[in-house]
């Protein structure tokens, strides 16, 4: 009785916060998205006339498009160089330690100050990129008002930052794997490719679901690195899901139908997240725990 | 032996490299801080500014509140990561030691919103911050986060789990409470932990753009993603000021890494496996 007094006194704070500022809204967005509001006012009901605008509505799929562009631009790239990094540093090396840190570095920056450097970096005539190209005879692009190259500039700035705590987890990964396994394989003559692909990968499966589910979810709410470097342009090619929302609610005054298009988006991640789960279910059987 | 030391030689030059990549954009931003408009535009990115000027200091501090920014951002994230710390641990010690009705349950529904993107939430809050009259003051900025999140919770709750429960048993045997027990044992043990929190806490509030733009518009309390990217948006053409302001924004954090990195590296690894 008296343990049971004790731990509501200690999670009282958090629990009070956890209701009010996360749960209630939770719950309030499913609410609010069946009303009109202009963020000023009082909202009024209007059913799910928001819903009916959503299915209409180009820029909403248009935003939803480029969210999955920019996803499907980041995570492969992210993981597969988060891997090879992982794999160099997995075995013993001066200076291993010194590099972990450094491959770290990035995890920390600002995206809005990122944002700035990127602009910076990628400017056709005084941008670092440009310059590096020339020296090699090529013309670059201008890469943040094109309409093919703003997304992918985008998206290395999200590359650059988050190789380096990916390799975290999966440089974890690979060290939870028992070296028994690899010297057993060796005697029955596995080497080389064939090893990463039989043995390594499959055994990295729970560090790879961990790692490709926070990582996907964190890619489909991208917004600083947008607000700052295109503000969705040019034209709406960068405009994401995030960005649109904001842009409906706080631009537009629509905090009603951008709060439909939240639920749509949590849906959608929702969605991809079961599938990922499912998918690396089937395919893991092993635990040395 | 001499395909090993080439394997090695490209395997150590795949590593530089990408430290290179990892670094270069702080030094190149932290370098063009003491160039003048025109070196920055006369000059190259790497070509090392001597001798260095300090004018874009003084006139991100006299013309355009730059000091007020930093000092907005540092106590927004200062009392968001004391909160966070605190209670976090208070929490996170009663779901990992001890027992109460609704204890899993309650678990669970904190685990479960981990999943639920950020923006869902704000726009009811603002709705609850605006009902409140908190729209454009400190007590927005902060409380949402102050009273911990499940992340931390989860994370310490994972760590503190590792800590042996015989220590406690003793204890209690001796006549510890649960005060004595989180103070004398649980604290010294959980500093790694706690010193992890409070840096993800600190950055996470320092990077924060979209609450604060949401939420605020007057000038005494503008944070300073929301103020960089106000110059970005006036001043994009004064690079000199708009870099200087980056370089500020962005060093500052690697400061704090660095203090604490041993325990970070280790334990954000850790929360990654189990």
């Amino acid at each position: 009785m008296r343990e049971s007094i004790e731990a509501y006194l200690l999670i009282a704070p958090s629990l009070f916060g956890f209701v009010a500022f996360l749960l209630l809204p939770i719950i309030g967005v499913f609410v609010l998205s069946l009303f009109s509001w202009d963020l000023i006012g009082d909202p009024h009901f209007v059913g799910l006339a928001n819903y009916r605008t959503l299915a209409g509505d180009h820029g909403a799929w248009n935003a939803l498009d480029n969210t999955l562009y920019y996803v499907l631009l980041n995570i492969p790239a992210q993981t597969v160089l988060a891997l090879l990094l992982a794999i160099a540093l997995n075995r013993k090396l001066r200076g291993g330690k010194v590099f972990r840190v450094l491959f770290v570095l990035p995890w920390m920056a600002m995206p809005v100050a990122l944002g700035i450097v990127w602009t910076w970096v990628f400017d056709p005539r005084n941008g670092v990129v440009n310059h590096l190209l020339a020296l090699v005879g090529v013309a670059g692009p201008n890469w943040l008002t094109d309409k093919g190259w703003a997304m992918p500039v985008i998206a290395s700035v999200n590359v650059w930052q988050y190789t380096g705590y990916t390799m975290l987890f999966l440089l974890a990964g690979l060290q939870a794997i028992p070296q028994t396994i690899y010297e057993a394989a060796e005697v029955d003559g596995v080497t080389g490719v064939q090893r990463f692909f039989r043995i390594t990968l499959p055994l990295l499966r729970p560090s790879m679901l961990f790692v490709l589910v926070t990582n996907v979810i964190g890619s489909f709410q991208v917004f600083d690195t947008v607000y700052v470097m295109t503000q969705g342009g040019p034209g709406d090619s960068t405009t994401t899901m995030n960005f649109y929302i904001y842009q409906q609610a706080f631009q537009l005054f629509h905090a009603g139908y951008a709060s439909a298009l939240s639920i749509v988006l949590f849906v959608l991640i929702l969605l991809v997240t079961a599938c990922q789960f499912l998918y690396f279910r089937k395919r893991t059987v092993y635990d040395f725990s | 032996m001499t395909t090993r030391l080439l394997r090695r030689c490209l395997l150590y030059l795949a590593l530089v490299l990408g430290a290179v990549v990892s670094v270069a954009p702080y030094l190149m931003t932290l370098n063009s801080s003491f160039k003048d408009t025109h070196r920055i535009f006369a000059t190259q990115a790497w070509t090392p500014a001597v001798p260095p000027t300090f004018a874009n200091f003084t006139q991100l501090w006299g013309k355009y509140q730059m000091s007020g920014f930093l000092l907005h951002t540092l106590l927004v994230a200062v009392v968001i990561t004391v909160g966070q710390v605190t209670f976090c641990t208070f929490s996170a010690y009663a779901f990992a030691r001890l027992k109460f009705p609704g204890r899993d349950l309650l678990f669970a529904v904190f685990i479960a919103t981990m999943m639920v993107p950020q923006i869902v939430t704000l726009i009811p809050l603002f709705l609850v911050m605006s009902k409140l009259g908190l729209v454009d003051s400190y007590a927005a900025l902060i409380l949402p986060t102050v009273f911990g999140t499940p992340f931390g919770i989860f994370l310490v709750r994972q760590y503190l789990r590792t800590i042996p429960a015989d220590l406690e048993a003793a204890a209690r045997i001796d006549g510890a409470g649960t005060w004595t027990i989180l103070w004398r044992i649980i604290l010294p043990l959980s500093r790694p932990i706690m010193a992890t929190l409070a840096t993800v806490t600190f950055i996470s509030s320092w990077n924060n753009l979209l609450w604060p733009l949401m939420v605020t518009d007057s000038e005494r309390i503008t944070v300073l993603t929301v103020g960089i990217s106000a110059l970005q948006g006036q001043f994009a053409s004064q690079l000199n000021i708009v870099l200087t302001a980056s370089a500020l924004a962005l060093l500052p954090l690697i400061a704090v890494f660095l203090t604490f990195q041993r325990h970070i590296v280790r334990s954000i690894a850790l929360t990654g496996l189990k």
